[in-house]
């Protein structure tokens, strides 16, 4: 049959004009990272300092029955603000975060811009904001997932197991440390991410450069340490500016001598200096040639 | 419904020092309409400004009721839009794909996947919807890219180049659905394409721009008639000269691989002149007969190219 003849029906439904439109835009994100080659595994491996630390939980309340095995690690079961800093500052975490941006964030926007896909977006009702949003939400929401959700699951579980409140009496700023810290981390890491993926319209490159800011900026560091041995070259790492502020968000005793508010003014430019990125690199206007 | 699809006023454009449009007057009605016209005219601009990713510096207008000025995304509700580039996003399967950009335009999740289903149908893709569309052919993505403008159903359609990269028998189905779509089904249609044979099969109408201005505008058939007349002429006897006393007389000739004479006369041009040429030159006309200028023909004269 023609294809013509197959007939076209018109659709008696109202769009809606008081939507959220970034939602299936962070759907769809979220969706093909499951599809990706390895994700699981990758996320898989990214909650297994969650689960030590879950049960690093349960064994600081019955230390007495675990004596034998933790020896003199004693010192690492006390639930406290160091405890959080050591699950959420550990390399391991950082390194597995980084890997789950690159597969499911390195292509986000240079997918689009390789596939002329922009111009799709933006000719229906929505907003450059609306389709960050969306892109940003996608990586928020799995990096929300190794921080937000295990620190939460922290607390719940120290609640349960000691059967008291004490943790929280203790030290009542947690609960807004853990949620301020995953957010922090969320938005930078999100925004990292996708200014880099916005440069490339390949994801390849996009991922190597998202890898290599990372680790040579930390390359840096311990090079211009090893010669001049000033703490202040911290700054020069992406990864010991999140360790620094990490501790300082969770009240805890910094890594390296130096303020962590500068770290802290380092995150922030490097977070708007991505931001502006983006708003240069993704323009409505350039969508039709 | 709007009477015209989109009505312009004076629409005035520039980037930086180069104007790309210029008191650009235009109205459209319902069916299909050709937007024409050389590289450089300002037809992308003009489709920039009617999706609202530009503002005029000048002049007003309205796209199906809405002001381009004021209400971009009430014009994107109601339009749907065909790029000319290969657009799509990997990894996706055409009902997702179709789906996604329906609820981007506004509509619930549910009622954007049945009607994806549809629309992939309609367009022929229902067989190869869940494939994924790397896989696809050059004549599939433009079918998927016709899909997902029609998908919210769209009271106009913007078609950038719809046959590009097509082979003959993939573009005559979607010059038929066009048709069809701009004919049948009460959708309105711009079509913005550089093959004016395709203009001809699928409009009605056409604005022709050159150099950021209208250079015409209207009904296909009425503009075609506007200046001259074409006949075909077979002639027995010295070509040459009859030829250039043609070309002193100010008709245009174009002559066929198969010896068929195609004579352009001018407006006030009495056709019995050719006889009267023909007759001084001792040559016979053996073949007369009137036809129909082509929109080639129509578009190289108005632009001013041969």
């Amino acid at each position: 049959m023609p294809i013509a003849e197959q007939g076209y029906v018109h659709w008696d439904g109202r769009l809606d004009v008081h939507r959220r439109p970034w939602r299936p835009i962070a759907r769809l994100g979220i969706r093909l990272a499951f599809r990706r080659k390895f994700f699981k595994f990758v996320l898989g491996m990214a909650f297994l300092p969650t689960l030590v630390f879950a049960a690093g939980v349960y064994i600081s309340e019955r230390i007495d029955d675990f004596q034998e095995m933790i020896r003199n690690a004693g010192e690492f079961l006390v639930v406290n603000p160091e405890w959080f800093k050591h699950f959420y500052a550990s390399d391991y975490l950082l390194f597995w975060m980084l890997i789950i941006m690159v597969l499911a964030g390195a292509g986000l926007i240079s997918d689009d811009l390789r596939h002329n896909a922009l111009q799709l977006y933006f000719a229906r009702p929505l907003r450059k904001k609306d389709y960050l949003q969306g892109k940003l939400f996608t990586l928020a929401f799995f990096l929300l997932l190794l921080t937000l959700l295990p620190g939460i699951l922290f607390i719940l579980l120290k609640i349960i197991f000691s059967g008291s409140f004490a943790f929280l009496a203790e030290y009542p700023w947690i609960p807004a440390s853990v949620a301020g810290w995953s957010l922090f981390v969320a938005g930078f890491f999100s925004l990292y991410t996708l200014a880099i993926s916005s440069l490339s319209r390949n994801r390849r490159y996009a991922s190597i450069l998202i890898i290599a800011a990372y680790f040579l900026s930390d390359i840096f560091f311990g090079i211009f340490f090893g010669i001049f041995r000033d703490p202040h070259f911290a700054l020069l790492s992406i990864k010991s500016n999140l360790q620094q502020v990490a501790a300082a968000f969770l009240g805890a005793k910094p890594f390296f001598d130096v303020p962590w508010e500068y770290s802290a003014v380092v995150l922030v430019a490097l977070a708007g200096l991505a931001a502006y990125v983006l708003t240069r690199r993704v323009r409505g206007t350039e969508v039709i040639r | 419904m709007e009477k015209s699809s989109l009505e312009l006023r004076d629409i005035a454009f520039s980037y930086g020092p180069v104007r790309a449009l210029q008191g650009v007057t235009v109205r459209i009605e319902e069916g299909a309409c050709g937007l024409l016209g050389p590289n450089g005219a300002g037809k992308s601009t003009l489709l920039r400004i009617l999706l609202g990713f530009l503002r005029p510096d000048g002049g007003e207008g309205q796209v199906l009721g809405h002001d381009i000025r004021k209400d971009a995304f009430g014009i994107r509700r109601l339009v749907g839009y065909m790029p000319e580039d290969d657009c799509f996003l990997p990894g996706m399967d055409a009902v997702t794909f179709t789906a996604y950009f329906g609820e981007l335009a506004g509509m619930p999740r549910q009622e954007a996947m049945k009607r994806a289903h549809d629309v992939l149908y309609y367009v022929g893709l229902g067989e190869a919807r869940y494939r994924l569309l790397e896989t696809y052919s050059a004549g599939m993505k433009q079918r998927l890219k016709l899909a997902q403008a029609l998908v919210h159903d769209p009271k106009l359609l913007f078609l950038d180049e719809p046959t590009a990269n097509l082979d003959p028998q993939g573009r005559v189905e979607i010059l038929d659905l066009i048709k069809d779509i701009s004919s049948k089904k009460d959708i309105r249609v711009l079509i913005s394409s550089h093959i004016l044979t395709d203009i001809e099969v699928t409009c009605a109408a056409v604005v022709i721009l050159n150099q950021g201005r209208v250079a015409a505008q209207g009904d296909l058939a009425a503009l075609r008639q506007i200046d001259y007349s074409l006949y075909e002429l077979r002639i027995k006897g010295e070509k040459e000269p009859y030829l250039q006393a043609l070309g002193r007389a100010r008709c245009r000739v174009q002559e066929t691989e198969d010896g068929l004479l195609k004579v352009y006369l001018p407006a006030a041009f009495d056709r019995r002149e050719l006889f009267r040429l023909a007759a001084g030159l001792g040559v016979q006309i053996r073949h007369f007969v009137k036809s129909r200028t082509s929109l080639e023909d129509f578009f190289a004269k108005t632009v001013g190219v041969d």
